[in-house]
C-alpha cells in the first residue's frame, strides 16, 4: 500500500494490542523537513487511482447527506448563526467557563488535571494508568489523543491500548494513521481490511466474508477487551460548563463501553472544547452530525456527569455500573497560542469533518497528504496554529480559497479568511518560497506605475504573439512553466485593451 | 496596488462595472477589509465598494433586466466561478441572462459549483492539486455533453480552456459578456 | 497540579487580551426553542415513524400482561432466555419481572461493587444474556430517540451489553426534540453520571462507507409503548 510504505515500519504481528503509533512520530518528524516532502506525498496521494476513488466515493456521500440533511432542517441558518454566538462568546469567555466547568466537575467527584504540552497531556494519563496498575487500556476515538501521541507514550510504559472504532482499531492493526477525522479508513478497501483481520488476528474466511460479518468479528474481538481493560480513554466532544459534564457522540456505542466498563476513565479535553448550558448544547448537536454525516442525531449521545454515585446515605443506594474514577485532562498543546492571535476564530470549531468532505483540495489527495493530524481546511489553519507557521508553512498555500469550507461550517468559521492572514504572516517571517515573494513584489512596482505597466504588457503581448501557434502557447518559462505543464496558455490578443479602445472612444467624441 | 485602483476608479464618481466575480468581489468585500485601518483609504475602499458591479449583477440587480437583448445558437454549460458565487453571492443572476441568451439552453454542469482549480497563484504553486482539480472538471464538462463552457471570470476560462486544449476537447469557453453580446465564435 | 492550572489559566487570560473573536459579542438567549404544539397522539405517530426509520420496532401495550407478553415474543424472536434490566420500580412496571419469570424469562442481575480491580469478571457472566429491558426517561419524537437516565436501580449496562434492547417507554413522555427536552428538562442532564440518548441500534459505515448494525451496542431495538 503506497499510504502505510511511507509511514515507517511494518506493523508486528502479535495481535491487536501490541501496534505502536511508531507510525505517526515518523510522520511528525517527516513534516519537520517541509518544501519537498508535502509535494512528494500529494504526488504518492494523486498517483494513487483506489484512494483517489475512495475518497471521491466517501467524501461525496458525506457531503451529500449533509445537504439533503441541511434542507430538510427547518431552522438551519438560525441554529447555525446561533451556534457560531455560543462558541464565539464561550471562546470569549473561556477562563470563566473553565473555571466553572473544573468546579462543577470537581463537586460531582472528578479529578481535573492539566497539562500545557502534549507530552505533560500523555505523561498525566500514563501516570493515572500506573497509579491504578492499568495493564490494558481500550479507547474511544480522540483526535487529541492523536495529538500527543498517547498511544506511543503508554506503550512507551508497558501498557496495552487497544482502538475500539472500527475504523481507528483497522488503523491501529495496519500501523497506520486515521486520514479523516470522521471517516479513519476512507483510504482502505474491505480486501485490506479483511487481509488485516487475517494476518494480525487469525480470522477465518469466513469470519471476513462480508463486511456484517467482519464487523460481527471485530465486535467479538473487541467485546474481550472492553471487559478485561482497567482503564477507558476517550475525547470529548463537547463539555458543559454549568453541570461539569462530558458529551461523547458515537454511532458504534464503542464510546459508551469505554466510559462504561472500565473501573477508570480518563477523558481528554481540548481546552476549547466548552459551551455554556445545556441548552447551548442541545443547539450544537442539532447541527453536529448533520454536518458530519448527514444523520439528524448520532446513534449514542452520551452525558457524563461524574463517575458513578455512590450511596449517598439517605437513599436507595449507588448505581449498579459505570467507572468508579473519572479524570479529565484539560489540554492546551498550542490553543493558548492560537487564542492570543488573529486565528482566534479557529476555535470555535467543533470537529465535524463537513469541510473536509466540501474541500476540492482534500478530495484529490486526502488526509494523509497533509502531514499533520489534522487535514483538510481545518488542519491547514490548527496545525501552525498549534506548531508553528515555520513548520507548516506550506499548507495554507494549498488551498484555491474556493470559500466551499466556510459554506458549509456549522459554526461560520471564515477559513480562507484565516488562510489568508497565515500566508500574510508566511510573507512577514520570509516563509513563502522565494519566486513568489519577488514576484509579487516585481508585479506590484509594475502594475503601480501605468507607463512601465503599458510598456511591459506591449512587450510580452509581442513576446507571446512571436512565439504562439495558433493563438495558443504551449510552454512558459519560469516557474510559470508549471502552467504548461498540464494546460495550454492563450497568447495575449494582437492589441491590448486600451489599445483598441481609446480610438474608438476618440471617433465617437469627434462624432459627437 | 489596492490604493493605485482605487486612485483610479475615484477619478470619476460613476458605478463601475467589473466583468469578472473574483476581481469584484476583491473590490467590493477585501479592499475595505484590507485597508480597514488606513485613515484616508479605509473611507474611500468602502465608498468605491458601494458603487462597483459585477456584469451580470449590474444587469440583473442594478438595471432590472434579465435580458441583453442578444441570442445564441451555442449550447452552454455554466460554471459557477468561486469567488463571484460565495464571496459575491452571485447565484440567479448569470443563469437568468444565460437563460434569456440561449432561450433556456443553458445548463448548470455537474459539480458545476465545485472550484475548477485555477486559484490564482495557486495554479501554480500548487500545480499538480491544481491539475487534479482541472481534469475532474473537464470530466464533468465531457459527460455534460456540451458545446462550450461559460462562467463569469476569465481565470477560470483560460484554466479550463487551456485544460480542455491540451486534451484535445473540442469543447470551448466563453465569457458571459461575448454571449450576451450574441457572439457565436471563439 | 494547581500551578499547572493557575499557569494554564493565566495563559488564556493573557491570550484572551489579544485574540480576535468575531461574533462574540452576542447575548443571552442564544437561541429560542420555538414552541410546540403538536399533540400527544401526533408525537407518538412521529415518533415511531423515526425509530422505524431507523431501523427499530415500536409495540403498544395497554397492560402488564401485554407488556409482558411483547417482552416475551420478543425475546422468542432472538432466542434469549435470560435478560438484564432496570429495577421495576425504575421501569415504571411493578410486576414485571413476576410475569416474565412465569413466561421462562430468566432475570440475571450483577453486582458490581466500588473501588474493585477485578470486577468486571462478573460481567464476563452476562455475556450470553440475549435481551436487556430498560425504561426511558423521554422519547423525543423528531429523531425516534430514547433517552434514559442512569441511577440507582438503572444500569447502564442493560441497554448496552446485549444485542437486543427492549425499552418501556411511557405515553406522556415524548418531547418533540433534544432541544425541546433540555430546555424543559434540565435537572436530566446531572441527575445520574450518565445521561444518553440512543437512535436505533448501534451502526457504523467505516468500511467502504457500508452501513453495518449491530458493531459494539444492541442490534436490535425494540420500544413498547406503555401508558
Amino acid at each position: 500500500m503506497s499510504e502505510s510504505t511511507s509511514h515507517g515500519p511494518a506493523a508486528r504481528t502479535d495481535g491487536p494490542t501490541a501496534h505502536s503509533h511508531g507510525a505517526a512520530a515518523h510522520s511528525h518528524a517527516e513534516a519537520h523537513t517541509a518544501g519537498t516532502a508535502f509535494h512528494t506525498r500529494i504526488d504518492t496521494a494523486l498517483a494513487d487511482g483506489k484512494l483517489r476513488q475512495a475518497l471521491s466515493m466517501t467524501t461525496g456521500r458525506l457531503a451529500a447527506g449533509r445537504a439533503t440533511a441541511f434542507a430538510a432542517l427547518p431552522a438551519a441558518d438560525a441554529l447555525r448563526d446561533a451556534a457560531q454566538r455560543i462558541r464565539a462568546h464561550t471562546i470569549a469567555h473561556l477562563d470563566q467557563y473553565l473555571v466553572e466547568f473544573t468546579a462543577n466537575a470537581e463537586r460531582l467527584g472528578c479529578h481535573i488535571h492539566w497539562a500545557e504540552t502534549a507530552a505533560d497531556a500523555a505523561r498525566t494519563v500514563v501516570a493515572i494508568a500506573q497509579a491504578s496498575g492499568v495493564s490494558l487500556a481500550v479507547k474511544s476515538k480522540s483526535m487529541l489523543s492523536e495529538e500527543i501521541e498517547l498511544n506511543t507514550a503508554l506503550e512507551s510504559a508497558g501498557i496495552r491500548v487497544v482502538e475500539t472504532d472500527l475504523g481507528e482499531f483497522v488503523v491501529q492493526l495496519a500501523g497506520d494513521r486515521p486520514s479523516h477525522i470522521i471517516a479513519p479508513i476512507v483510504h482502505r478497501r474491505r480486501e485490506d481490511v479483511a487481509a488485516l483481520f487475517r494476518e494480525k488476528l487469525g480470522a477465518t474466511a469466513d469470519e471476513v466474508a462480508t463486511i456484517p460479518a467482519m464487523t460481527a468479528f471485530a465486535r467479538k474481538t473487541l467485546r474481550d477487551q472492553f471487559v478485561n481493560a482497567g482503564m477507558g480513554i476517550s475525547g470529548v466532544n463537547l463539555a458543559v460548563a454549568d453541570t461539569g459534564s462530558l458529551c461523547l457522540v458515537t454511532n458504534e456505542g464503542n464510546g459508551r463501553l469505554t466510559t462504561t466498563l472500565p473501573r477508570v476513565h480518563v477523558a481528554l479535553l481540548g481546552l476549547e472544547r466548552l459551551v455554556p448550558t445545556s441548552a447551548d448544547l442541545g443547539v450544537v448537536l442539532q447541527l453536529l452530525a448533520r454536518s458530519a454525516t448527514g444523520q439528524a442525531m448520532p446513534v449514542y449521545t452520551n452525558l457524563l456527569t461524574g463517575p458513578r454515585r455512590r450511596t449517598t446515605g439517605s437513599d436507595s443506594g449507588g448505581e449498579p455500573d459505570g467507572p468508579d474514577e473519572l479524570h479529565i485532562v484539560i489540554v492546551d498543546n498550542g490553543r493558548t497560542r492560537l487564542l492570543g492571535s488573529e486565528l482566534a476564530e479557529i476555535l470555535y470549531c467543533v470537529r465535524c469533518g463537513a469541510c473536509l468532505n466540501v474541500c476540492p483540495v482534500y478530495r484529490q489527495i486526502g488526509g494523509h497528504a497533509y502531514g499533520g493530524v489534522y487535514p483538510g481546511p481545518i488542519g491547514s489553519v490548527v496545525m501552525p496554529g498549534i506548531e508553528g507557521l515555520d513548520r507548516w508553512a506550506e499548507l495554507p498555500q494549498a488551498s484555491s480559497l474556493c470559500g466551499a469550507c466556510r459554506d458549509v461550517c456549522p459554526v461560520r468559521i471564515d477559513i480562507p479568511r484565516l488562510l489568508l492572514k497565515l500566508r500574510a504572516q508566511a510573507v512577514r517571517e520570509s516563509l513563502a518560497p522565494m519566486w513568489l515573494r519577488l514576484g509579487m513584489r516585481a508585479f506590484a512596482a509594475i502594475a503601480t506605475r501605468p507607463a512601465i505597466y503599458r510598456f511591459v504588457g506591449n512587450l510580452v503581448g509581442r513576446l507571446g504573439t512571436a512565439v504562439a501557434r495558433n493563438g495558443w502557447l504551449t510552454r512558459l518559462p519560469g516557474p510559470l512553466a508549471a502552467w504548461t505543464m498540464s494546460r495550454d496558455f492563450p497568447a495575449p490578443a494582437a492589441k491590448s485593451f486600451t489599445q483598441s479602445w481609446r480610438p474608438k472612444r476618440r471617433a465617437e467624441r469627434t462624432h459627437a | 496596488m489596492a490604493r493605485q485602483t482605487i486612485d483610479v476608479l475615484s477619478a470619476s464618481p460613476d458605478p463601475v462595472v467589473v466583468p469578472s466575480g473574483s476581481c469584484a468581489d476583491m473590490i467590493v468585500n477585501h479592499y475595505p477589509e484590507l485597508l480597514a485601518e488606513d485613515a484616508v483609504y479605509g473611507s474611500k475602499a468602502r465608498e468605491l465598494a458601494s458603487r462597483t458591479w459585477e456584469l451580470s449583477q449590474l444587469l440583473v440587480d442594478g438595471l432590472g433586466t434579465t435580458d441583453a437583448g442578444f441570442r445564441t445558437s451555442v449550447r452552454l454549460a455554466y460554471h459557477a466561478s468561486c469567488h463571484g458565487l460565495r464571496g459575491l453571492g452571485l447565484r440567479d443572476a448569470p443563469r437568468q441572462l444565460l437563460g434569456a441568451a440561449t432561450g433556456g439552453q443553458c445548463v448548470d454542469l455537474p459539480d458545476g459549483e465545485t472550484c475548477c482549480g485555477f486559484g490564482g497563484l495557486f495554479a501554480i504553486k500548487m500545480a499538480a492539486v491544481s491539475n487534479a482539480m482541472l481534469q475532474s472538471k473537464i470530466d464533468s464538462i465531457e459527460s455534460s455533453g456540451t458545446e462550450a463552457v461559460v462562467a463569469t471570470d476569465v481565470s477560470c476560462l483560460m484554466h479550463i480552456g487551456g485544460g480542455l486544449r491540451r486534451r484535445g476537447s473540442h469543447v470551448r469557453t466563453m465569457h458571459i459578456a461575448e454571449v450576451l453580446a450574441g457572439s457565436d465564435h471563439e | 497540579m494547581t500551578e499547572v492550572r493557575d499557569l494554564v489559566l493565566g495563559a488564556v487570560r493573557d491570550a484572551l487580551l489579544r485574540a480576535e473573536l468575531p461574533h462574540s459579542s452576542g447575548e443571552r438567549p442564544f437561541y429560542v426553542v420555538p414552541p410546540d404544539r403538536t399533540a400527544a397522539d401526533d408525537l407518538v405517530g412521529q415518533f415511531t415513524t423515526a425509530l422505524v426509520a431507523l431501523t427499530g420496532e415500536a409495540h403498544h401495550a395497554e397492560s402488564l400482561g401485554a407488556t409482558s407478553d411483547a417482552i416475551a415474543d420478543i425475546a422468542g424472536v432472538y432466542g434469549a432466555a435470560s435478560y438484564l434490566s432496570w429495577s421495576e420500580v425504575a421501569m415504571g412496571c411493578v410486576g414485571l419481572v413476576e410475569t416474565l419469570t412465569s413466561r421462562g424469562l430468566r432475570r440475571v442481575s450483577y453486582d458490581l461493587p466500588f473501588d474493585q480491580p477485578g470486577r468486571n469478571q462478573r460481567v464476563r457472566a452476562l455475556a450470553e444474556v440475549g435481551l436487556g429491558v430498560t425504561g426511558a426517561d423521554a422519547a423525543l419524537a423528531d429523531s425516534g430517540a430514547l433517552v434514559l437516565a442512569s441511577g440507582p436501580g438503572r444500569g447502564r449496562l442493560a441497554s448496552l451489553l446485549p444485542p437486543v434492547h427492549v425499552a418501556l417507554v411511557k405515553r406522556d413522555r415524548l418531547f418533540p426534540s433534544l432541544s425541546a427536552l433540555l430546555a424543559a428538562r434540565p435537572d436530566l442532564v446531572a441527575g445520574g453520571s450518565n445521561l444518553v440518548v440512543i437512535a436505533g441500534p448501534s451502526r457504523t459505515a467505516d468500511i467502504e462507507m457500508t452501513l453495518t448494525h449491530g458493531v459494539h451496542g444492541p442490534k436490535h431495538v425494540h420500544v413498547i409503548l406503555i401508558p
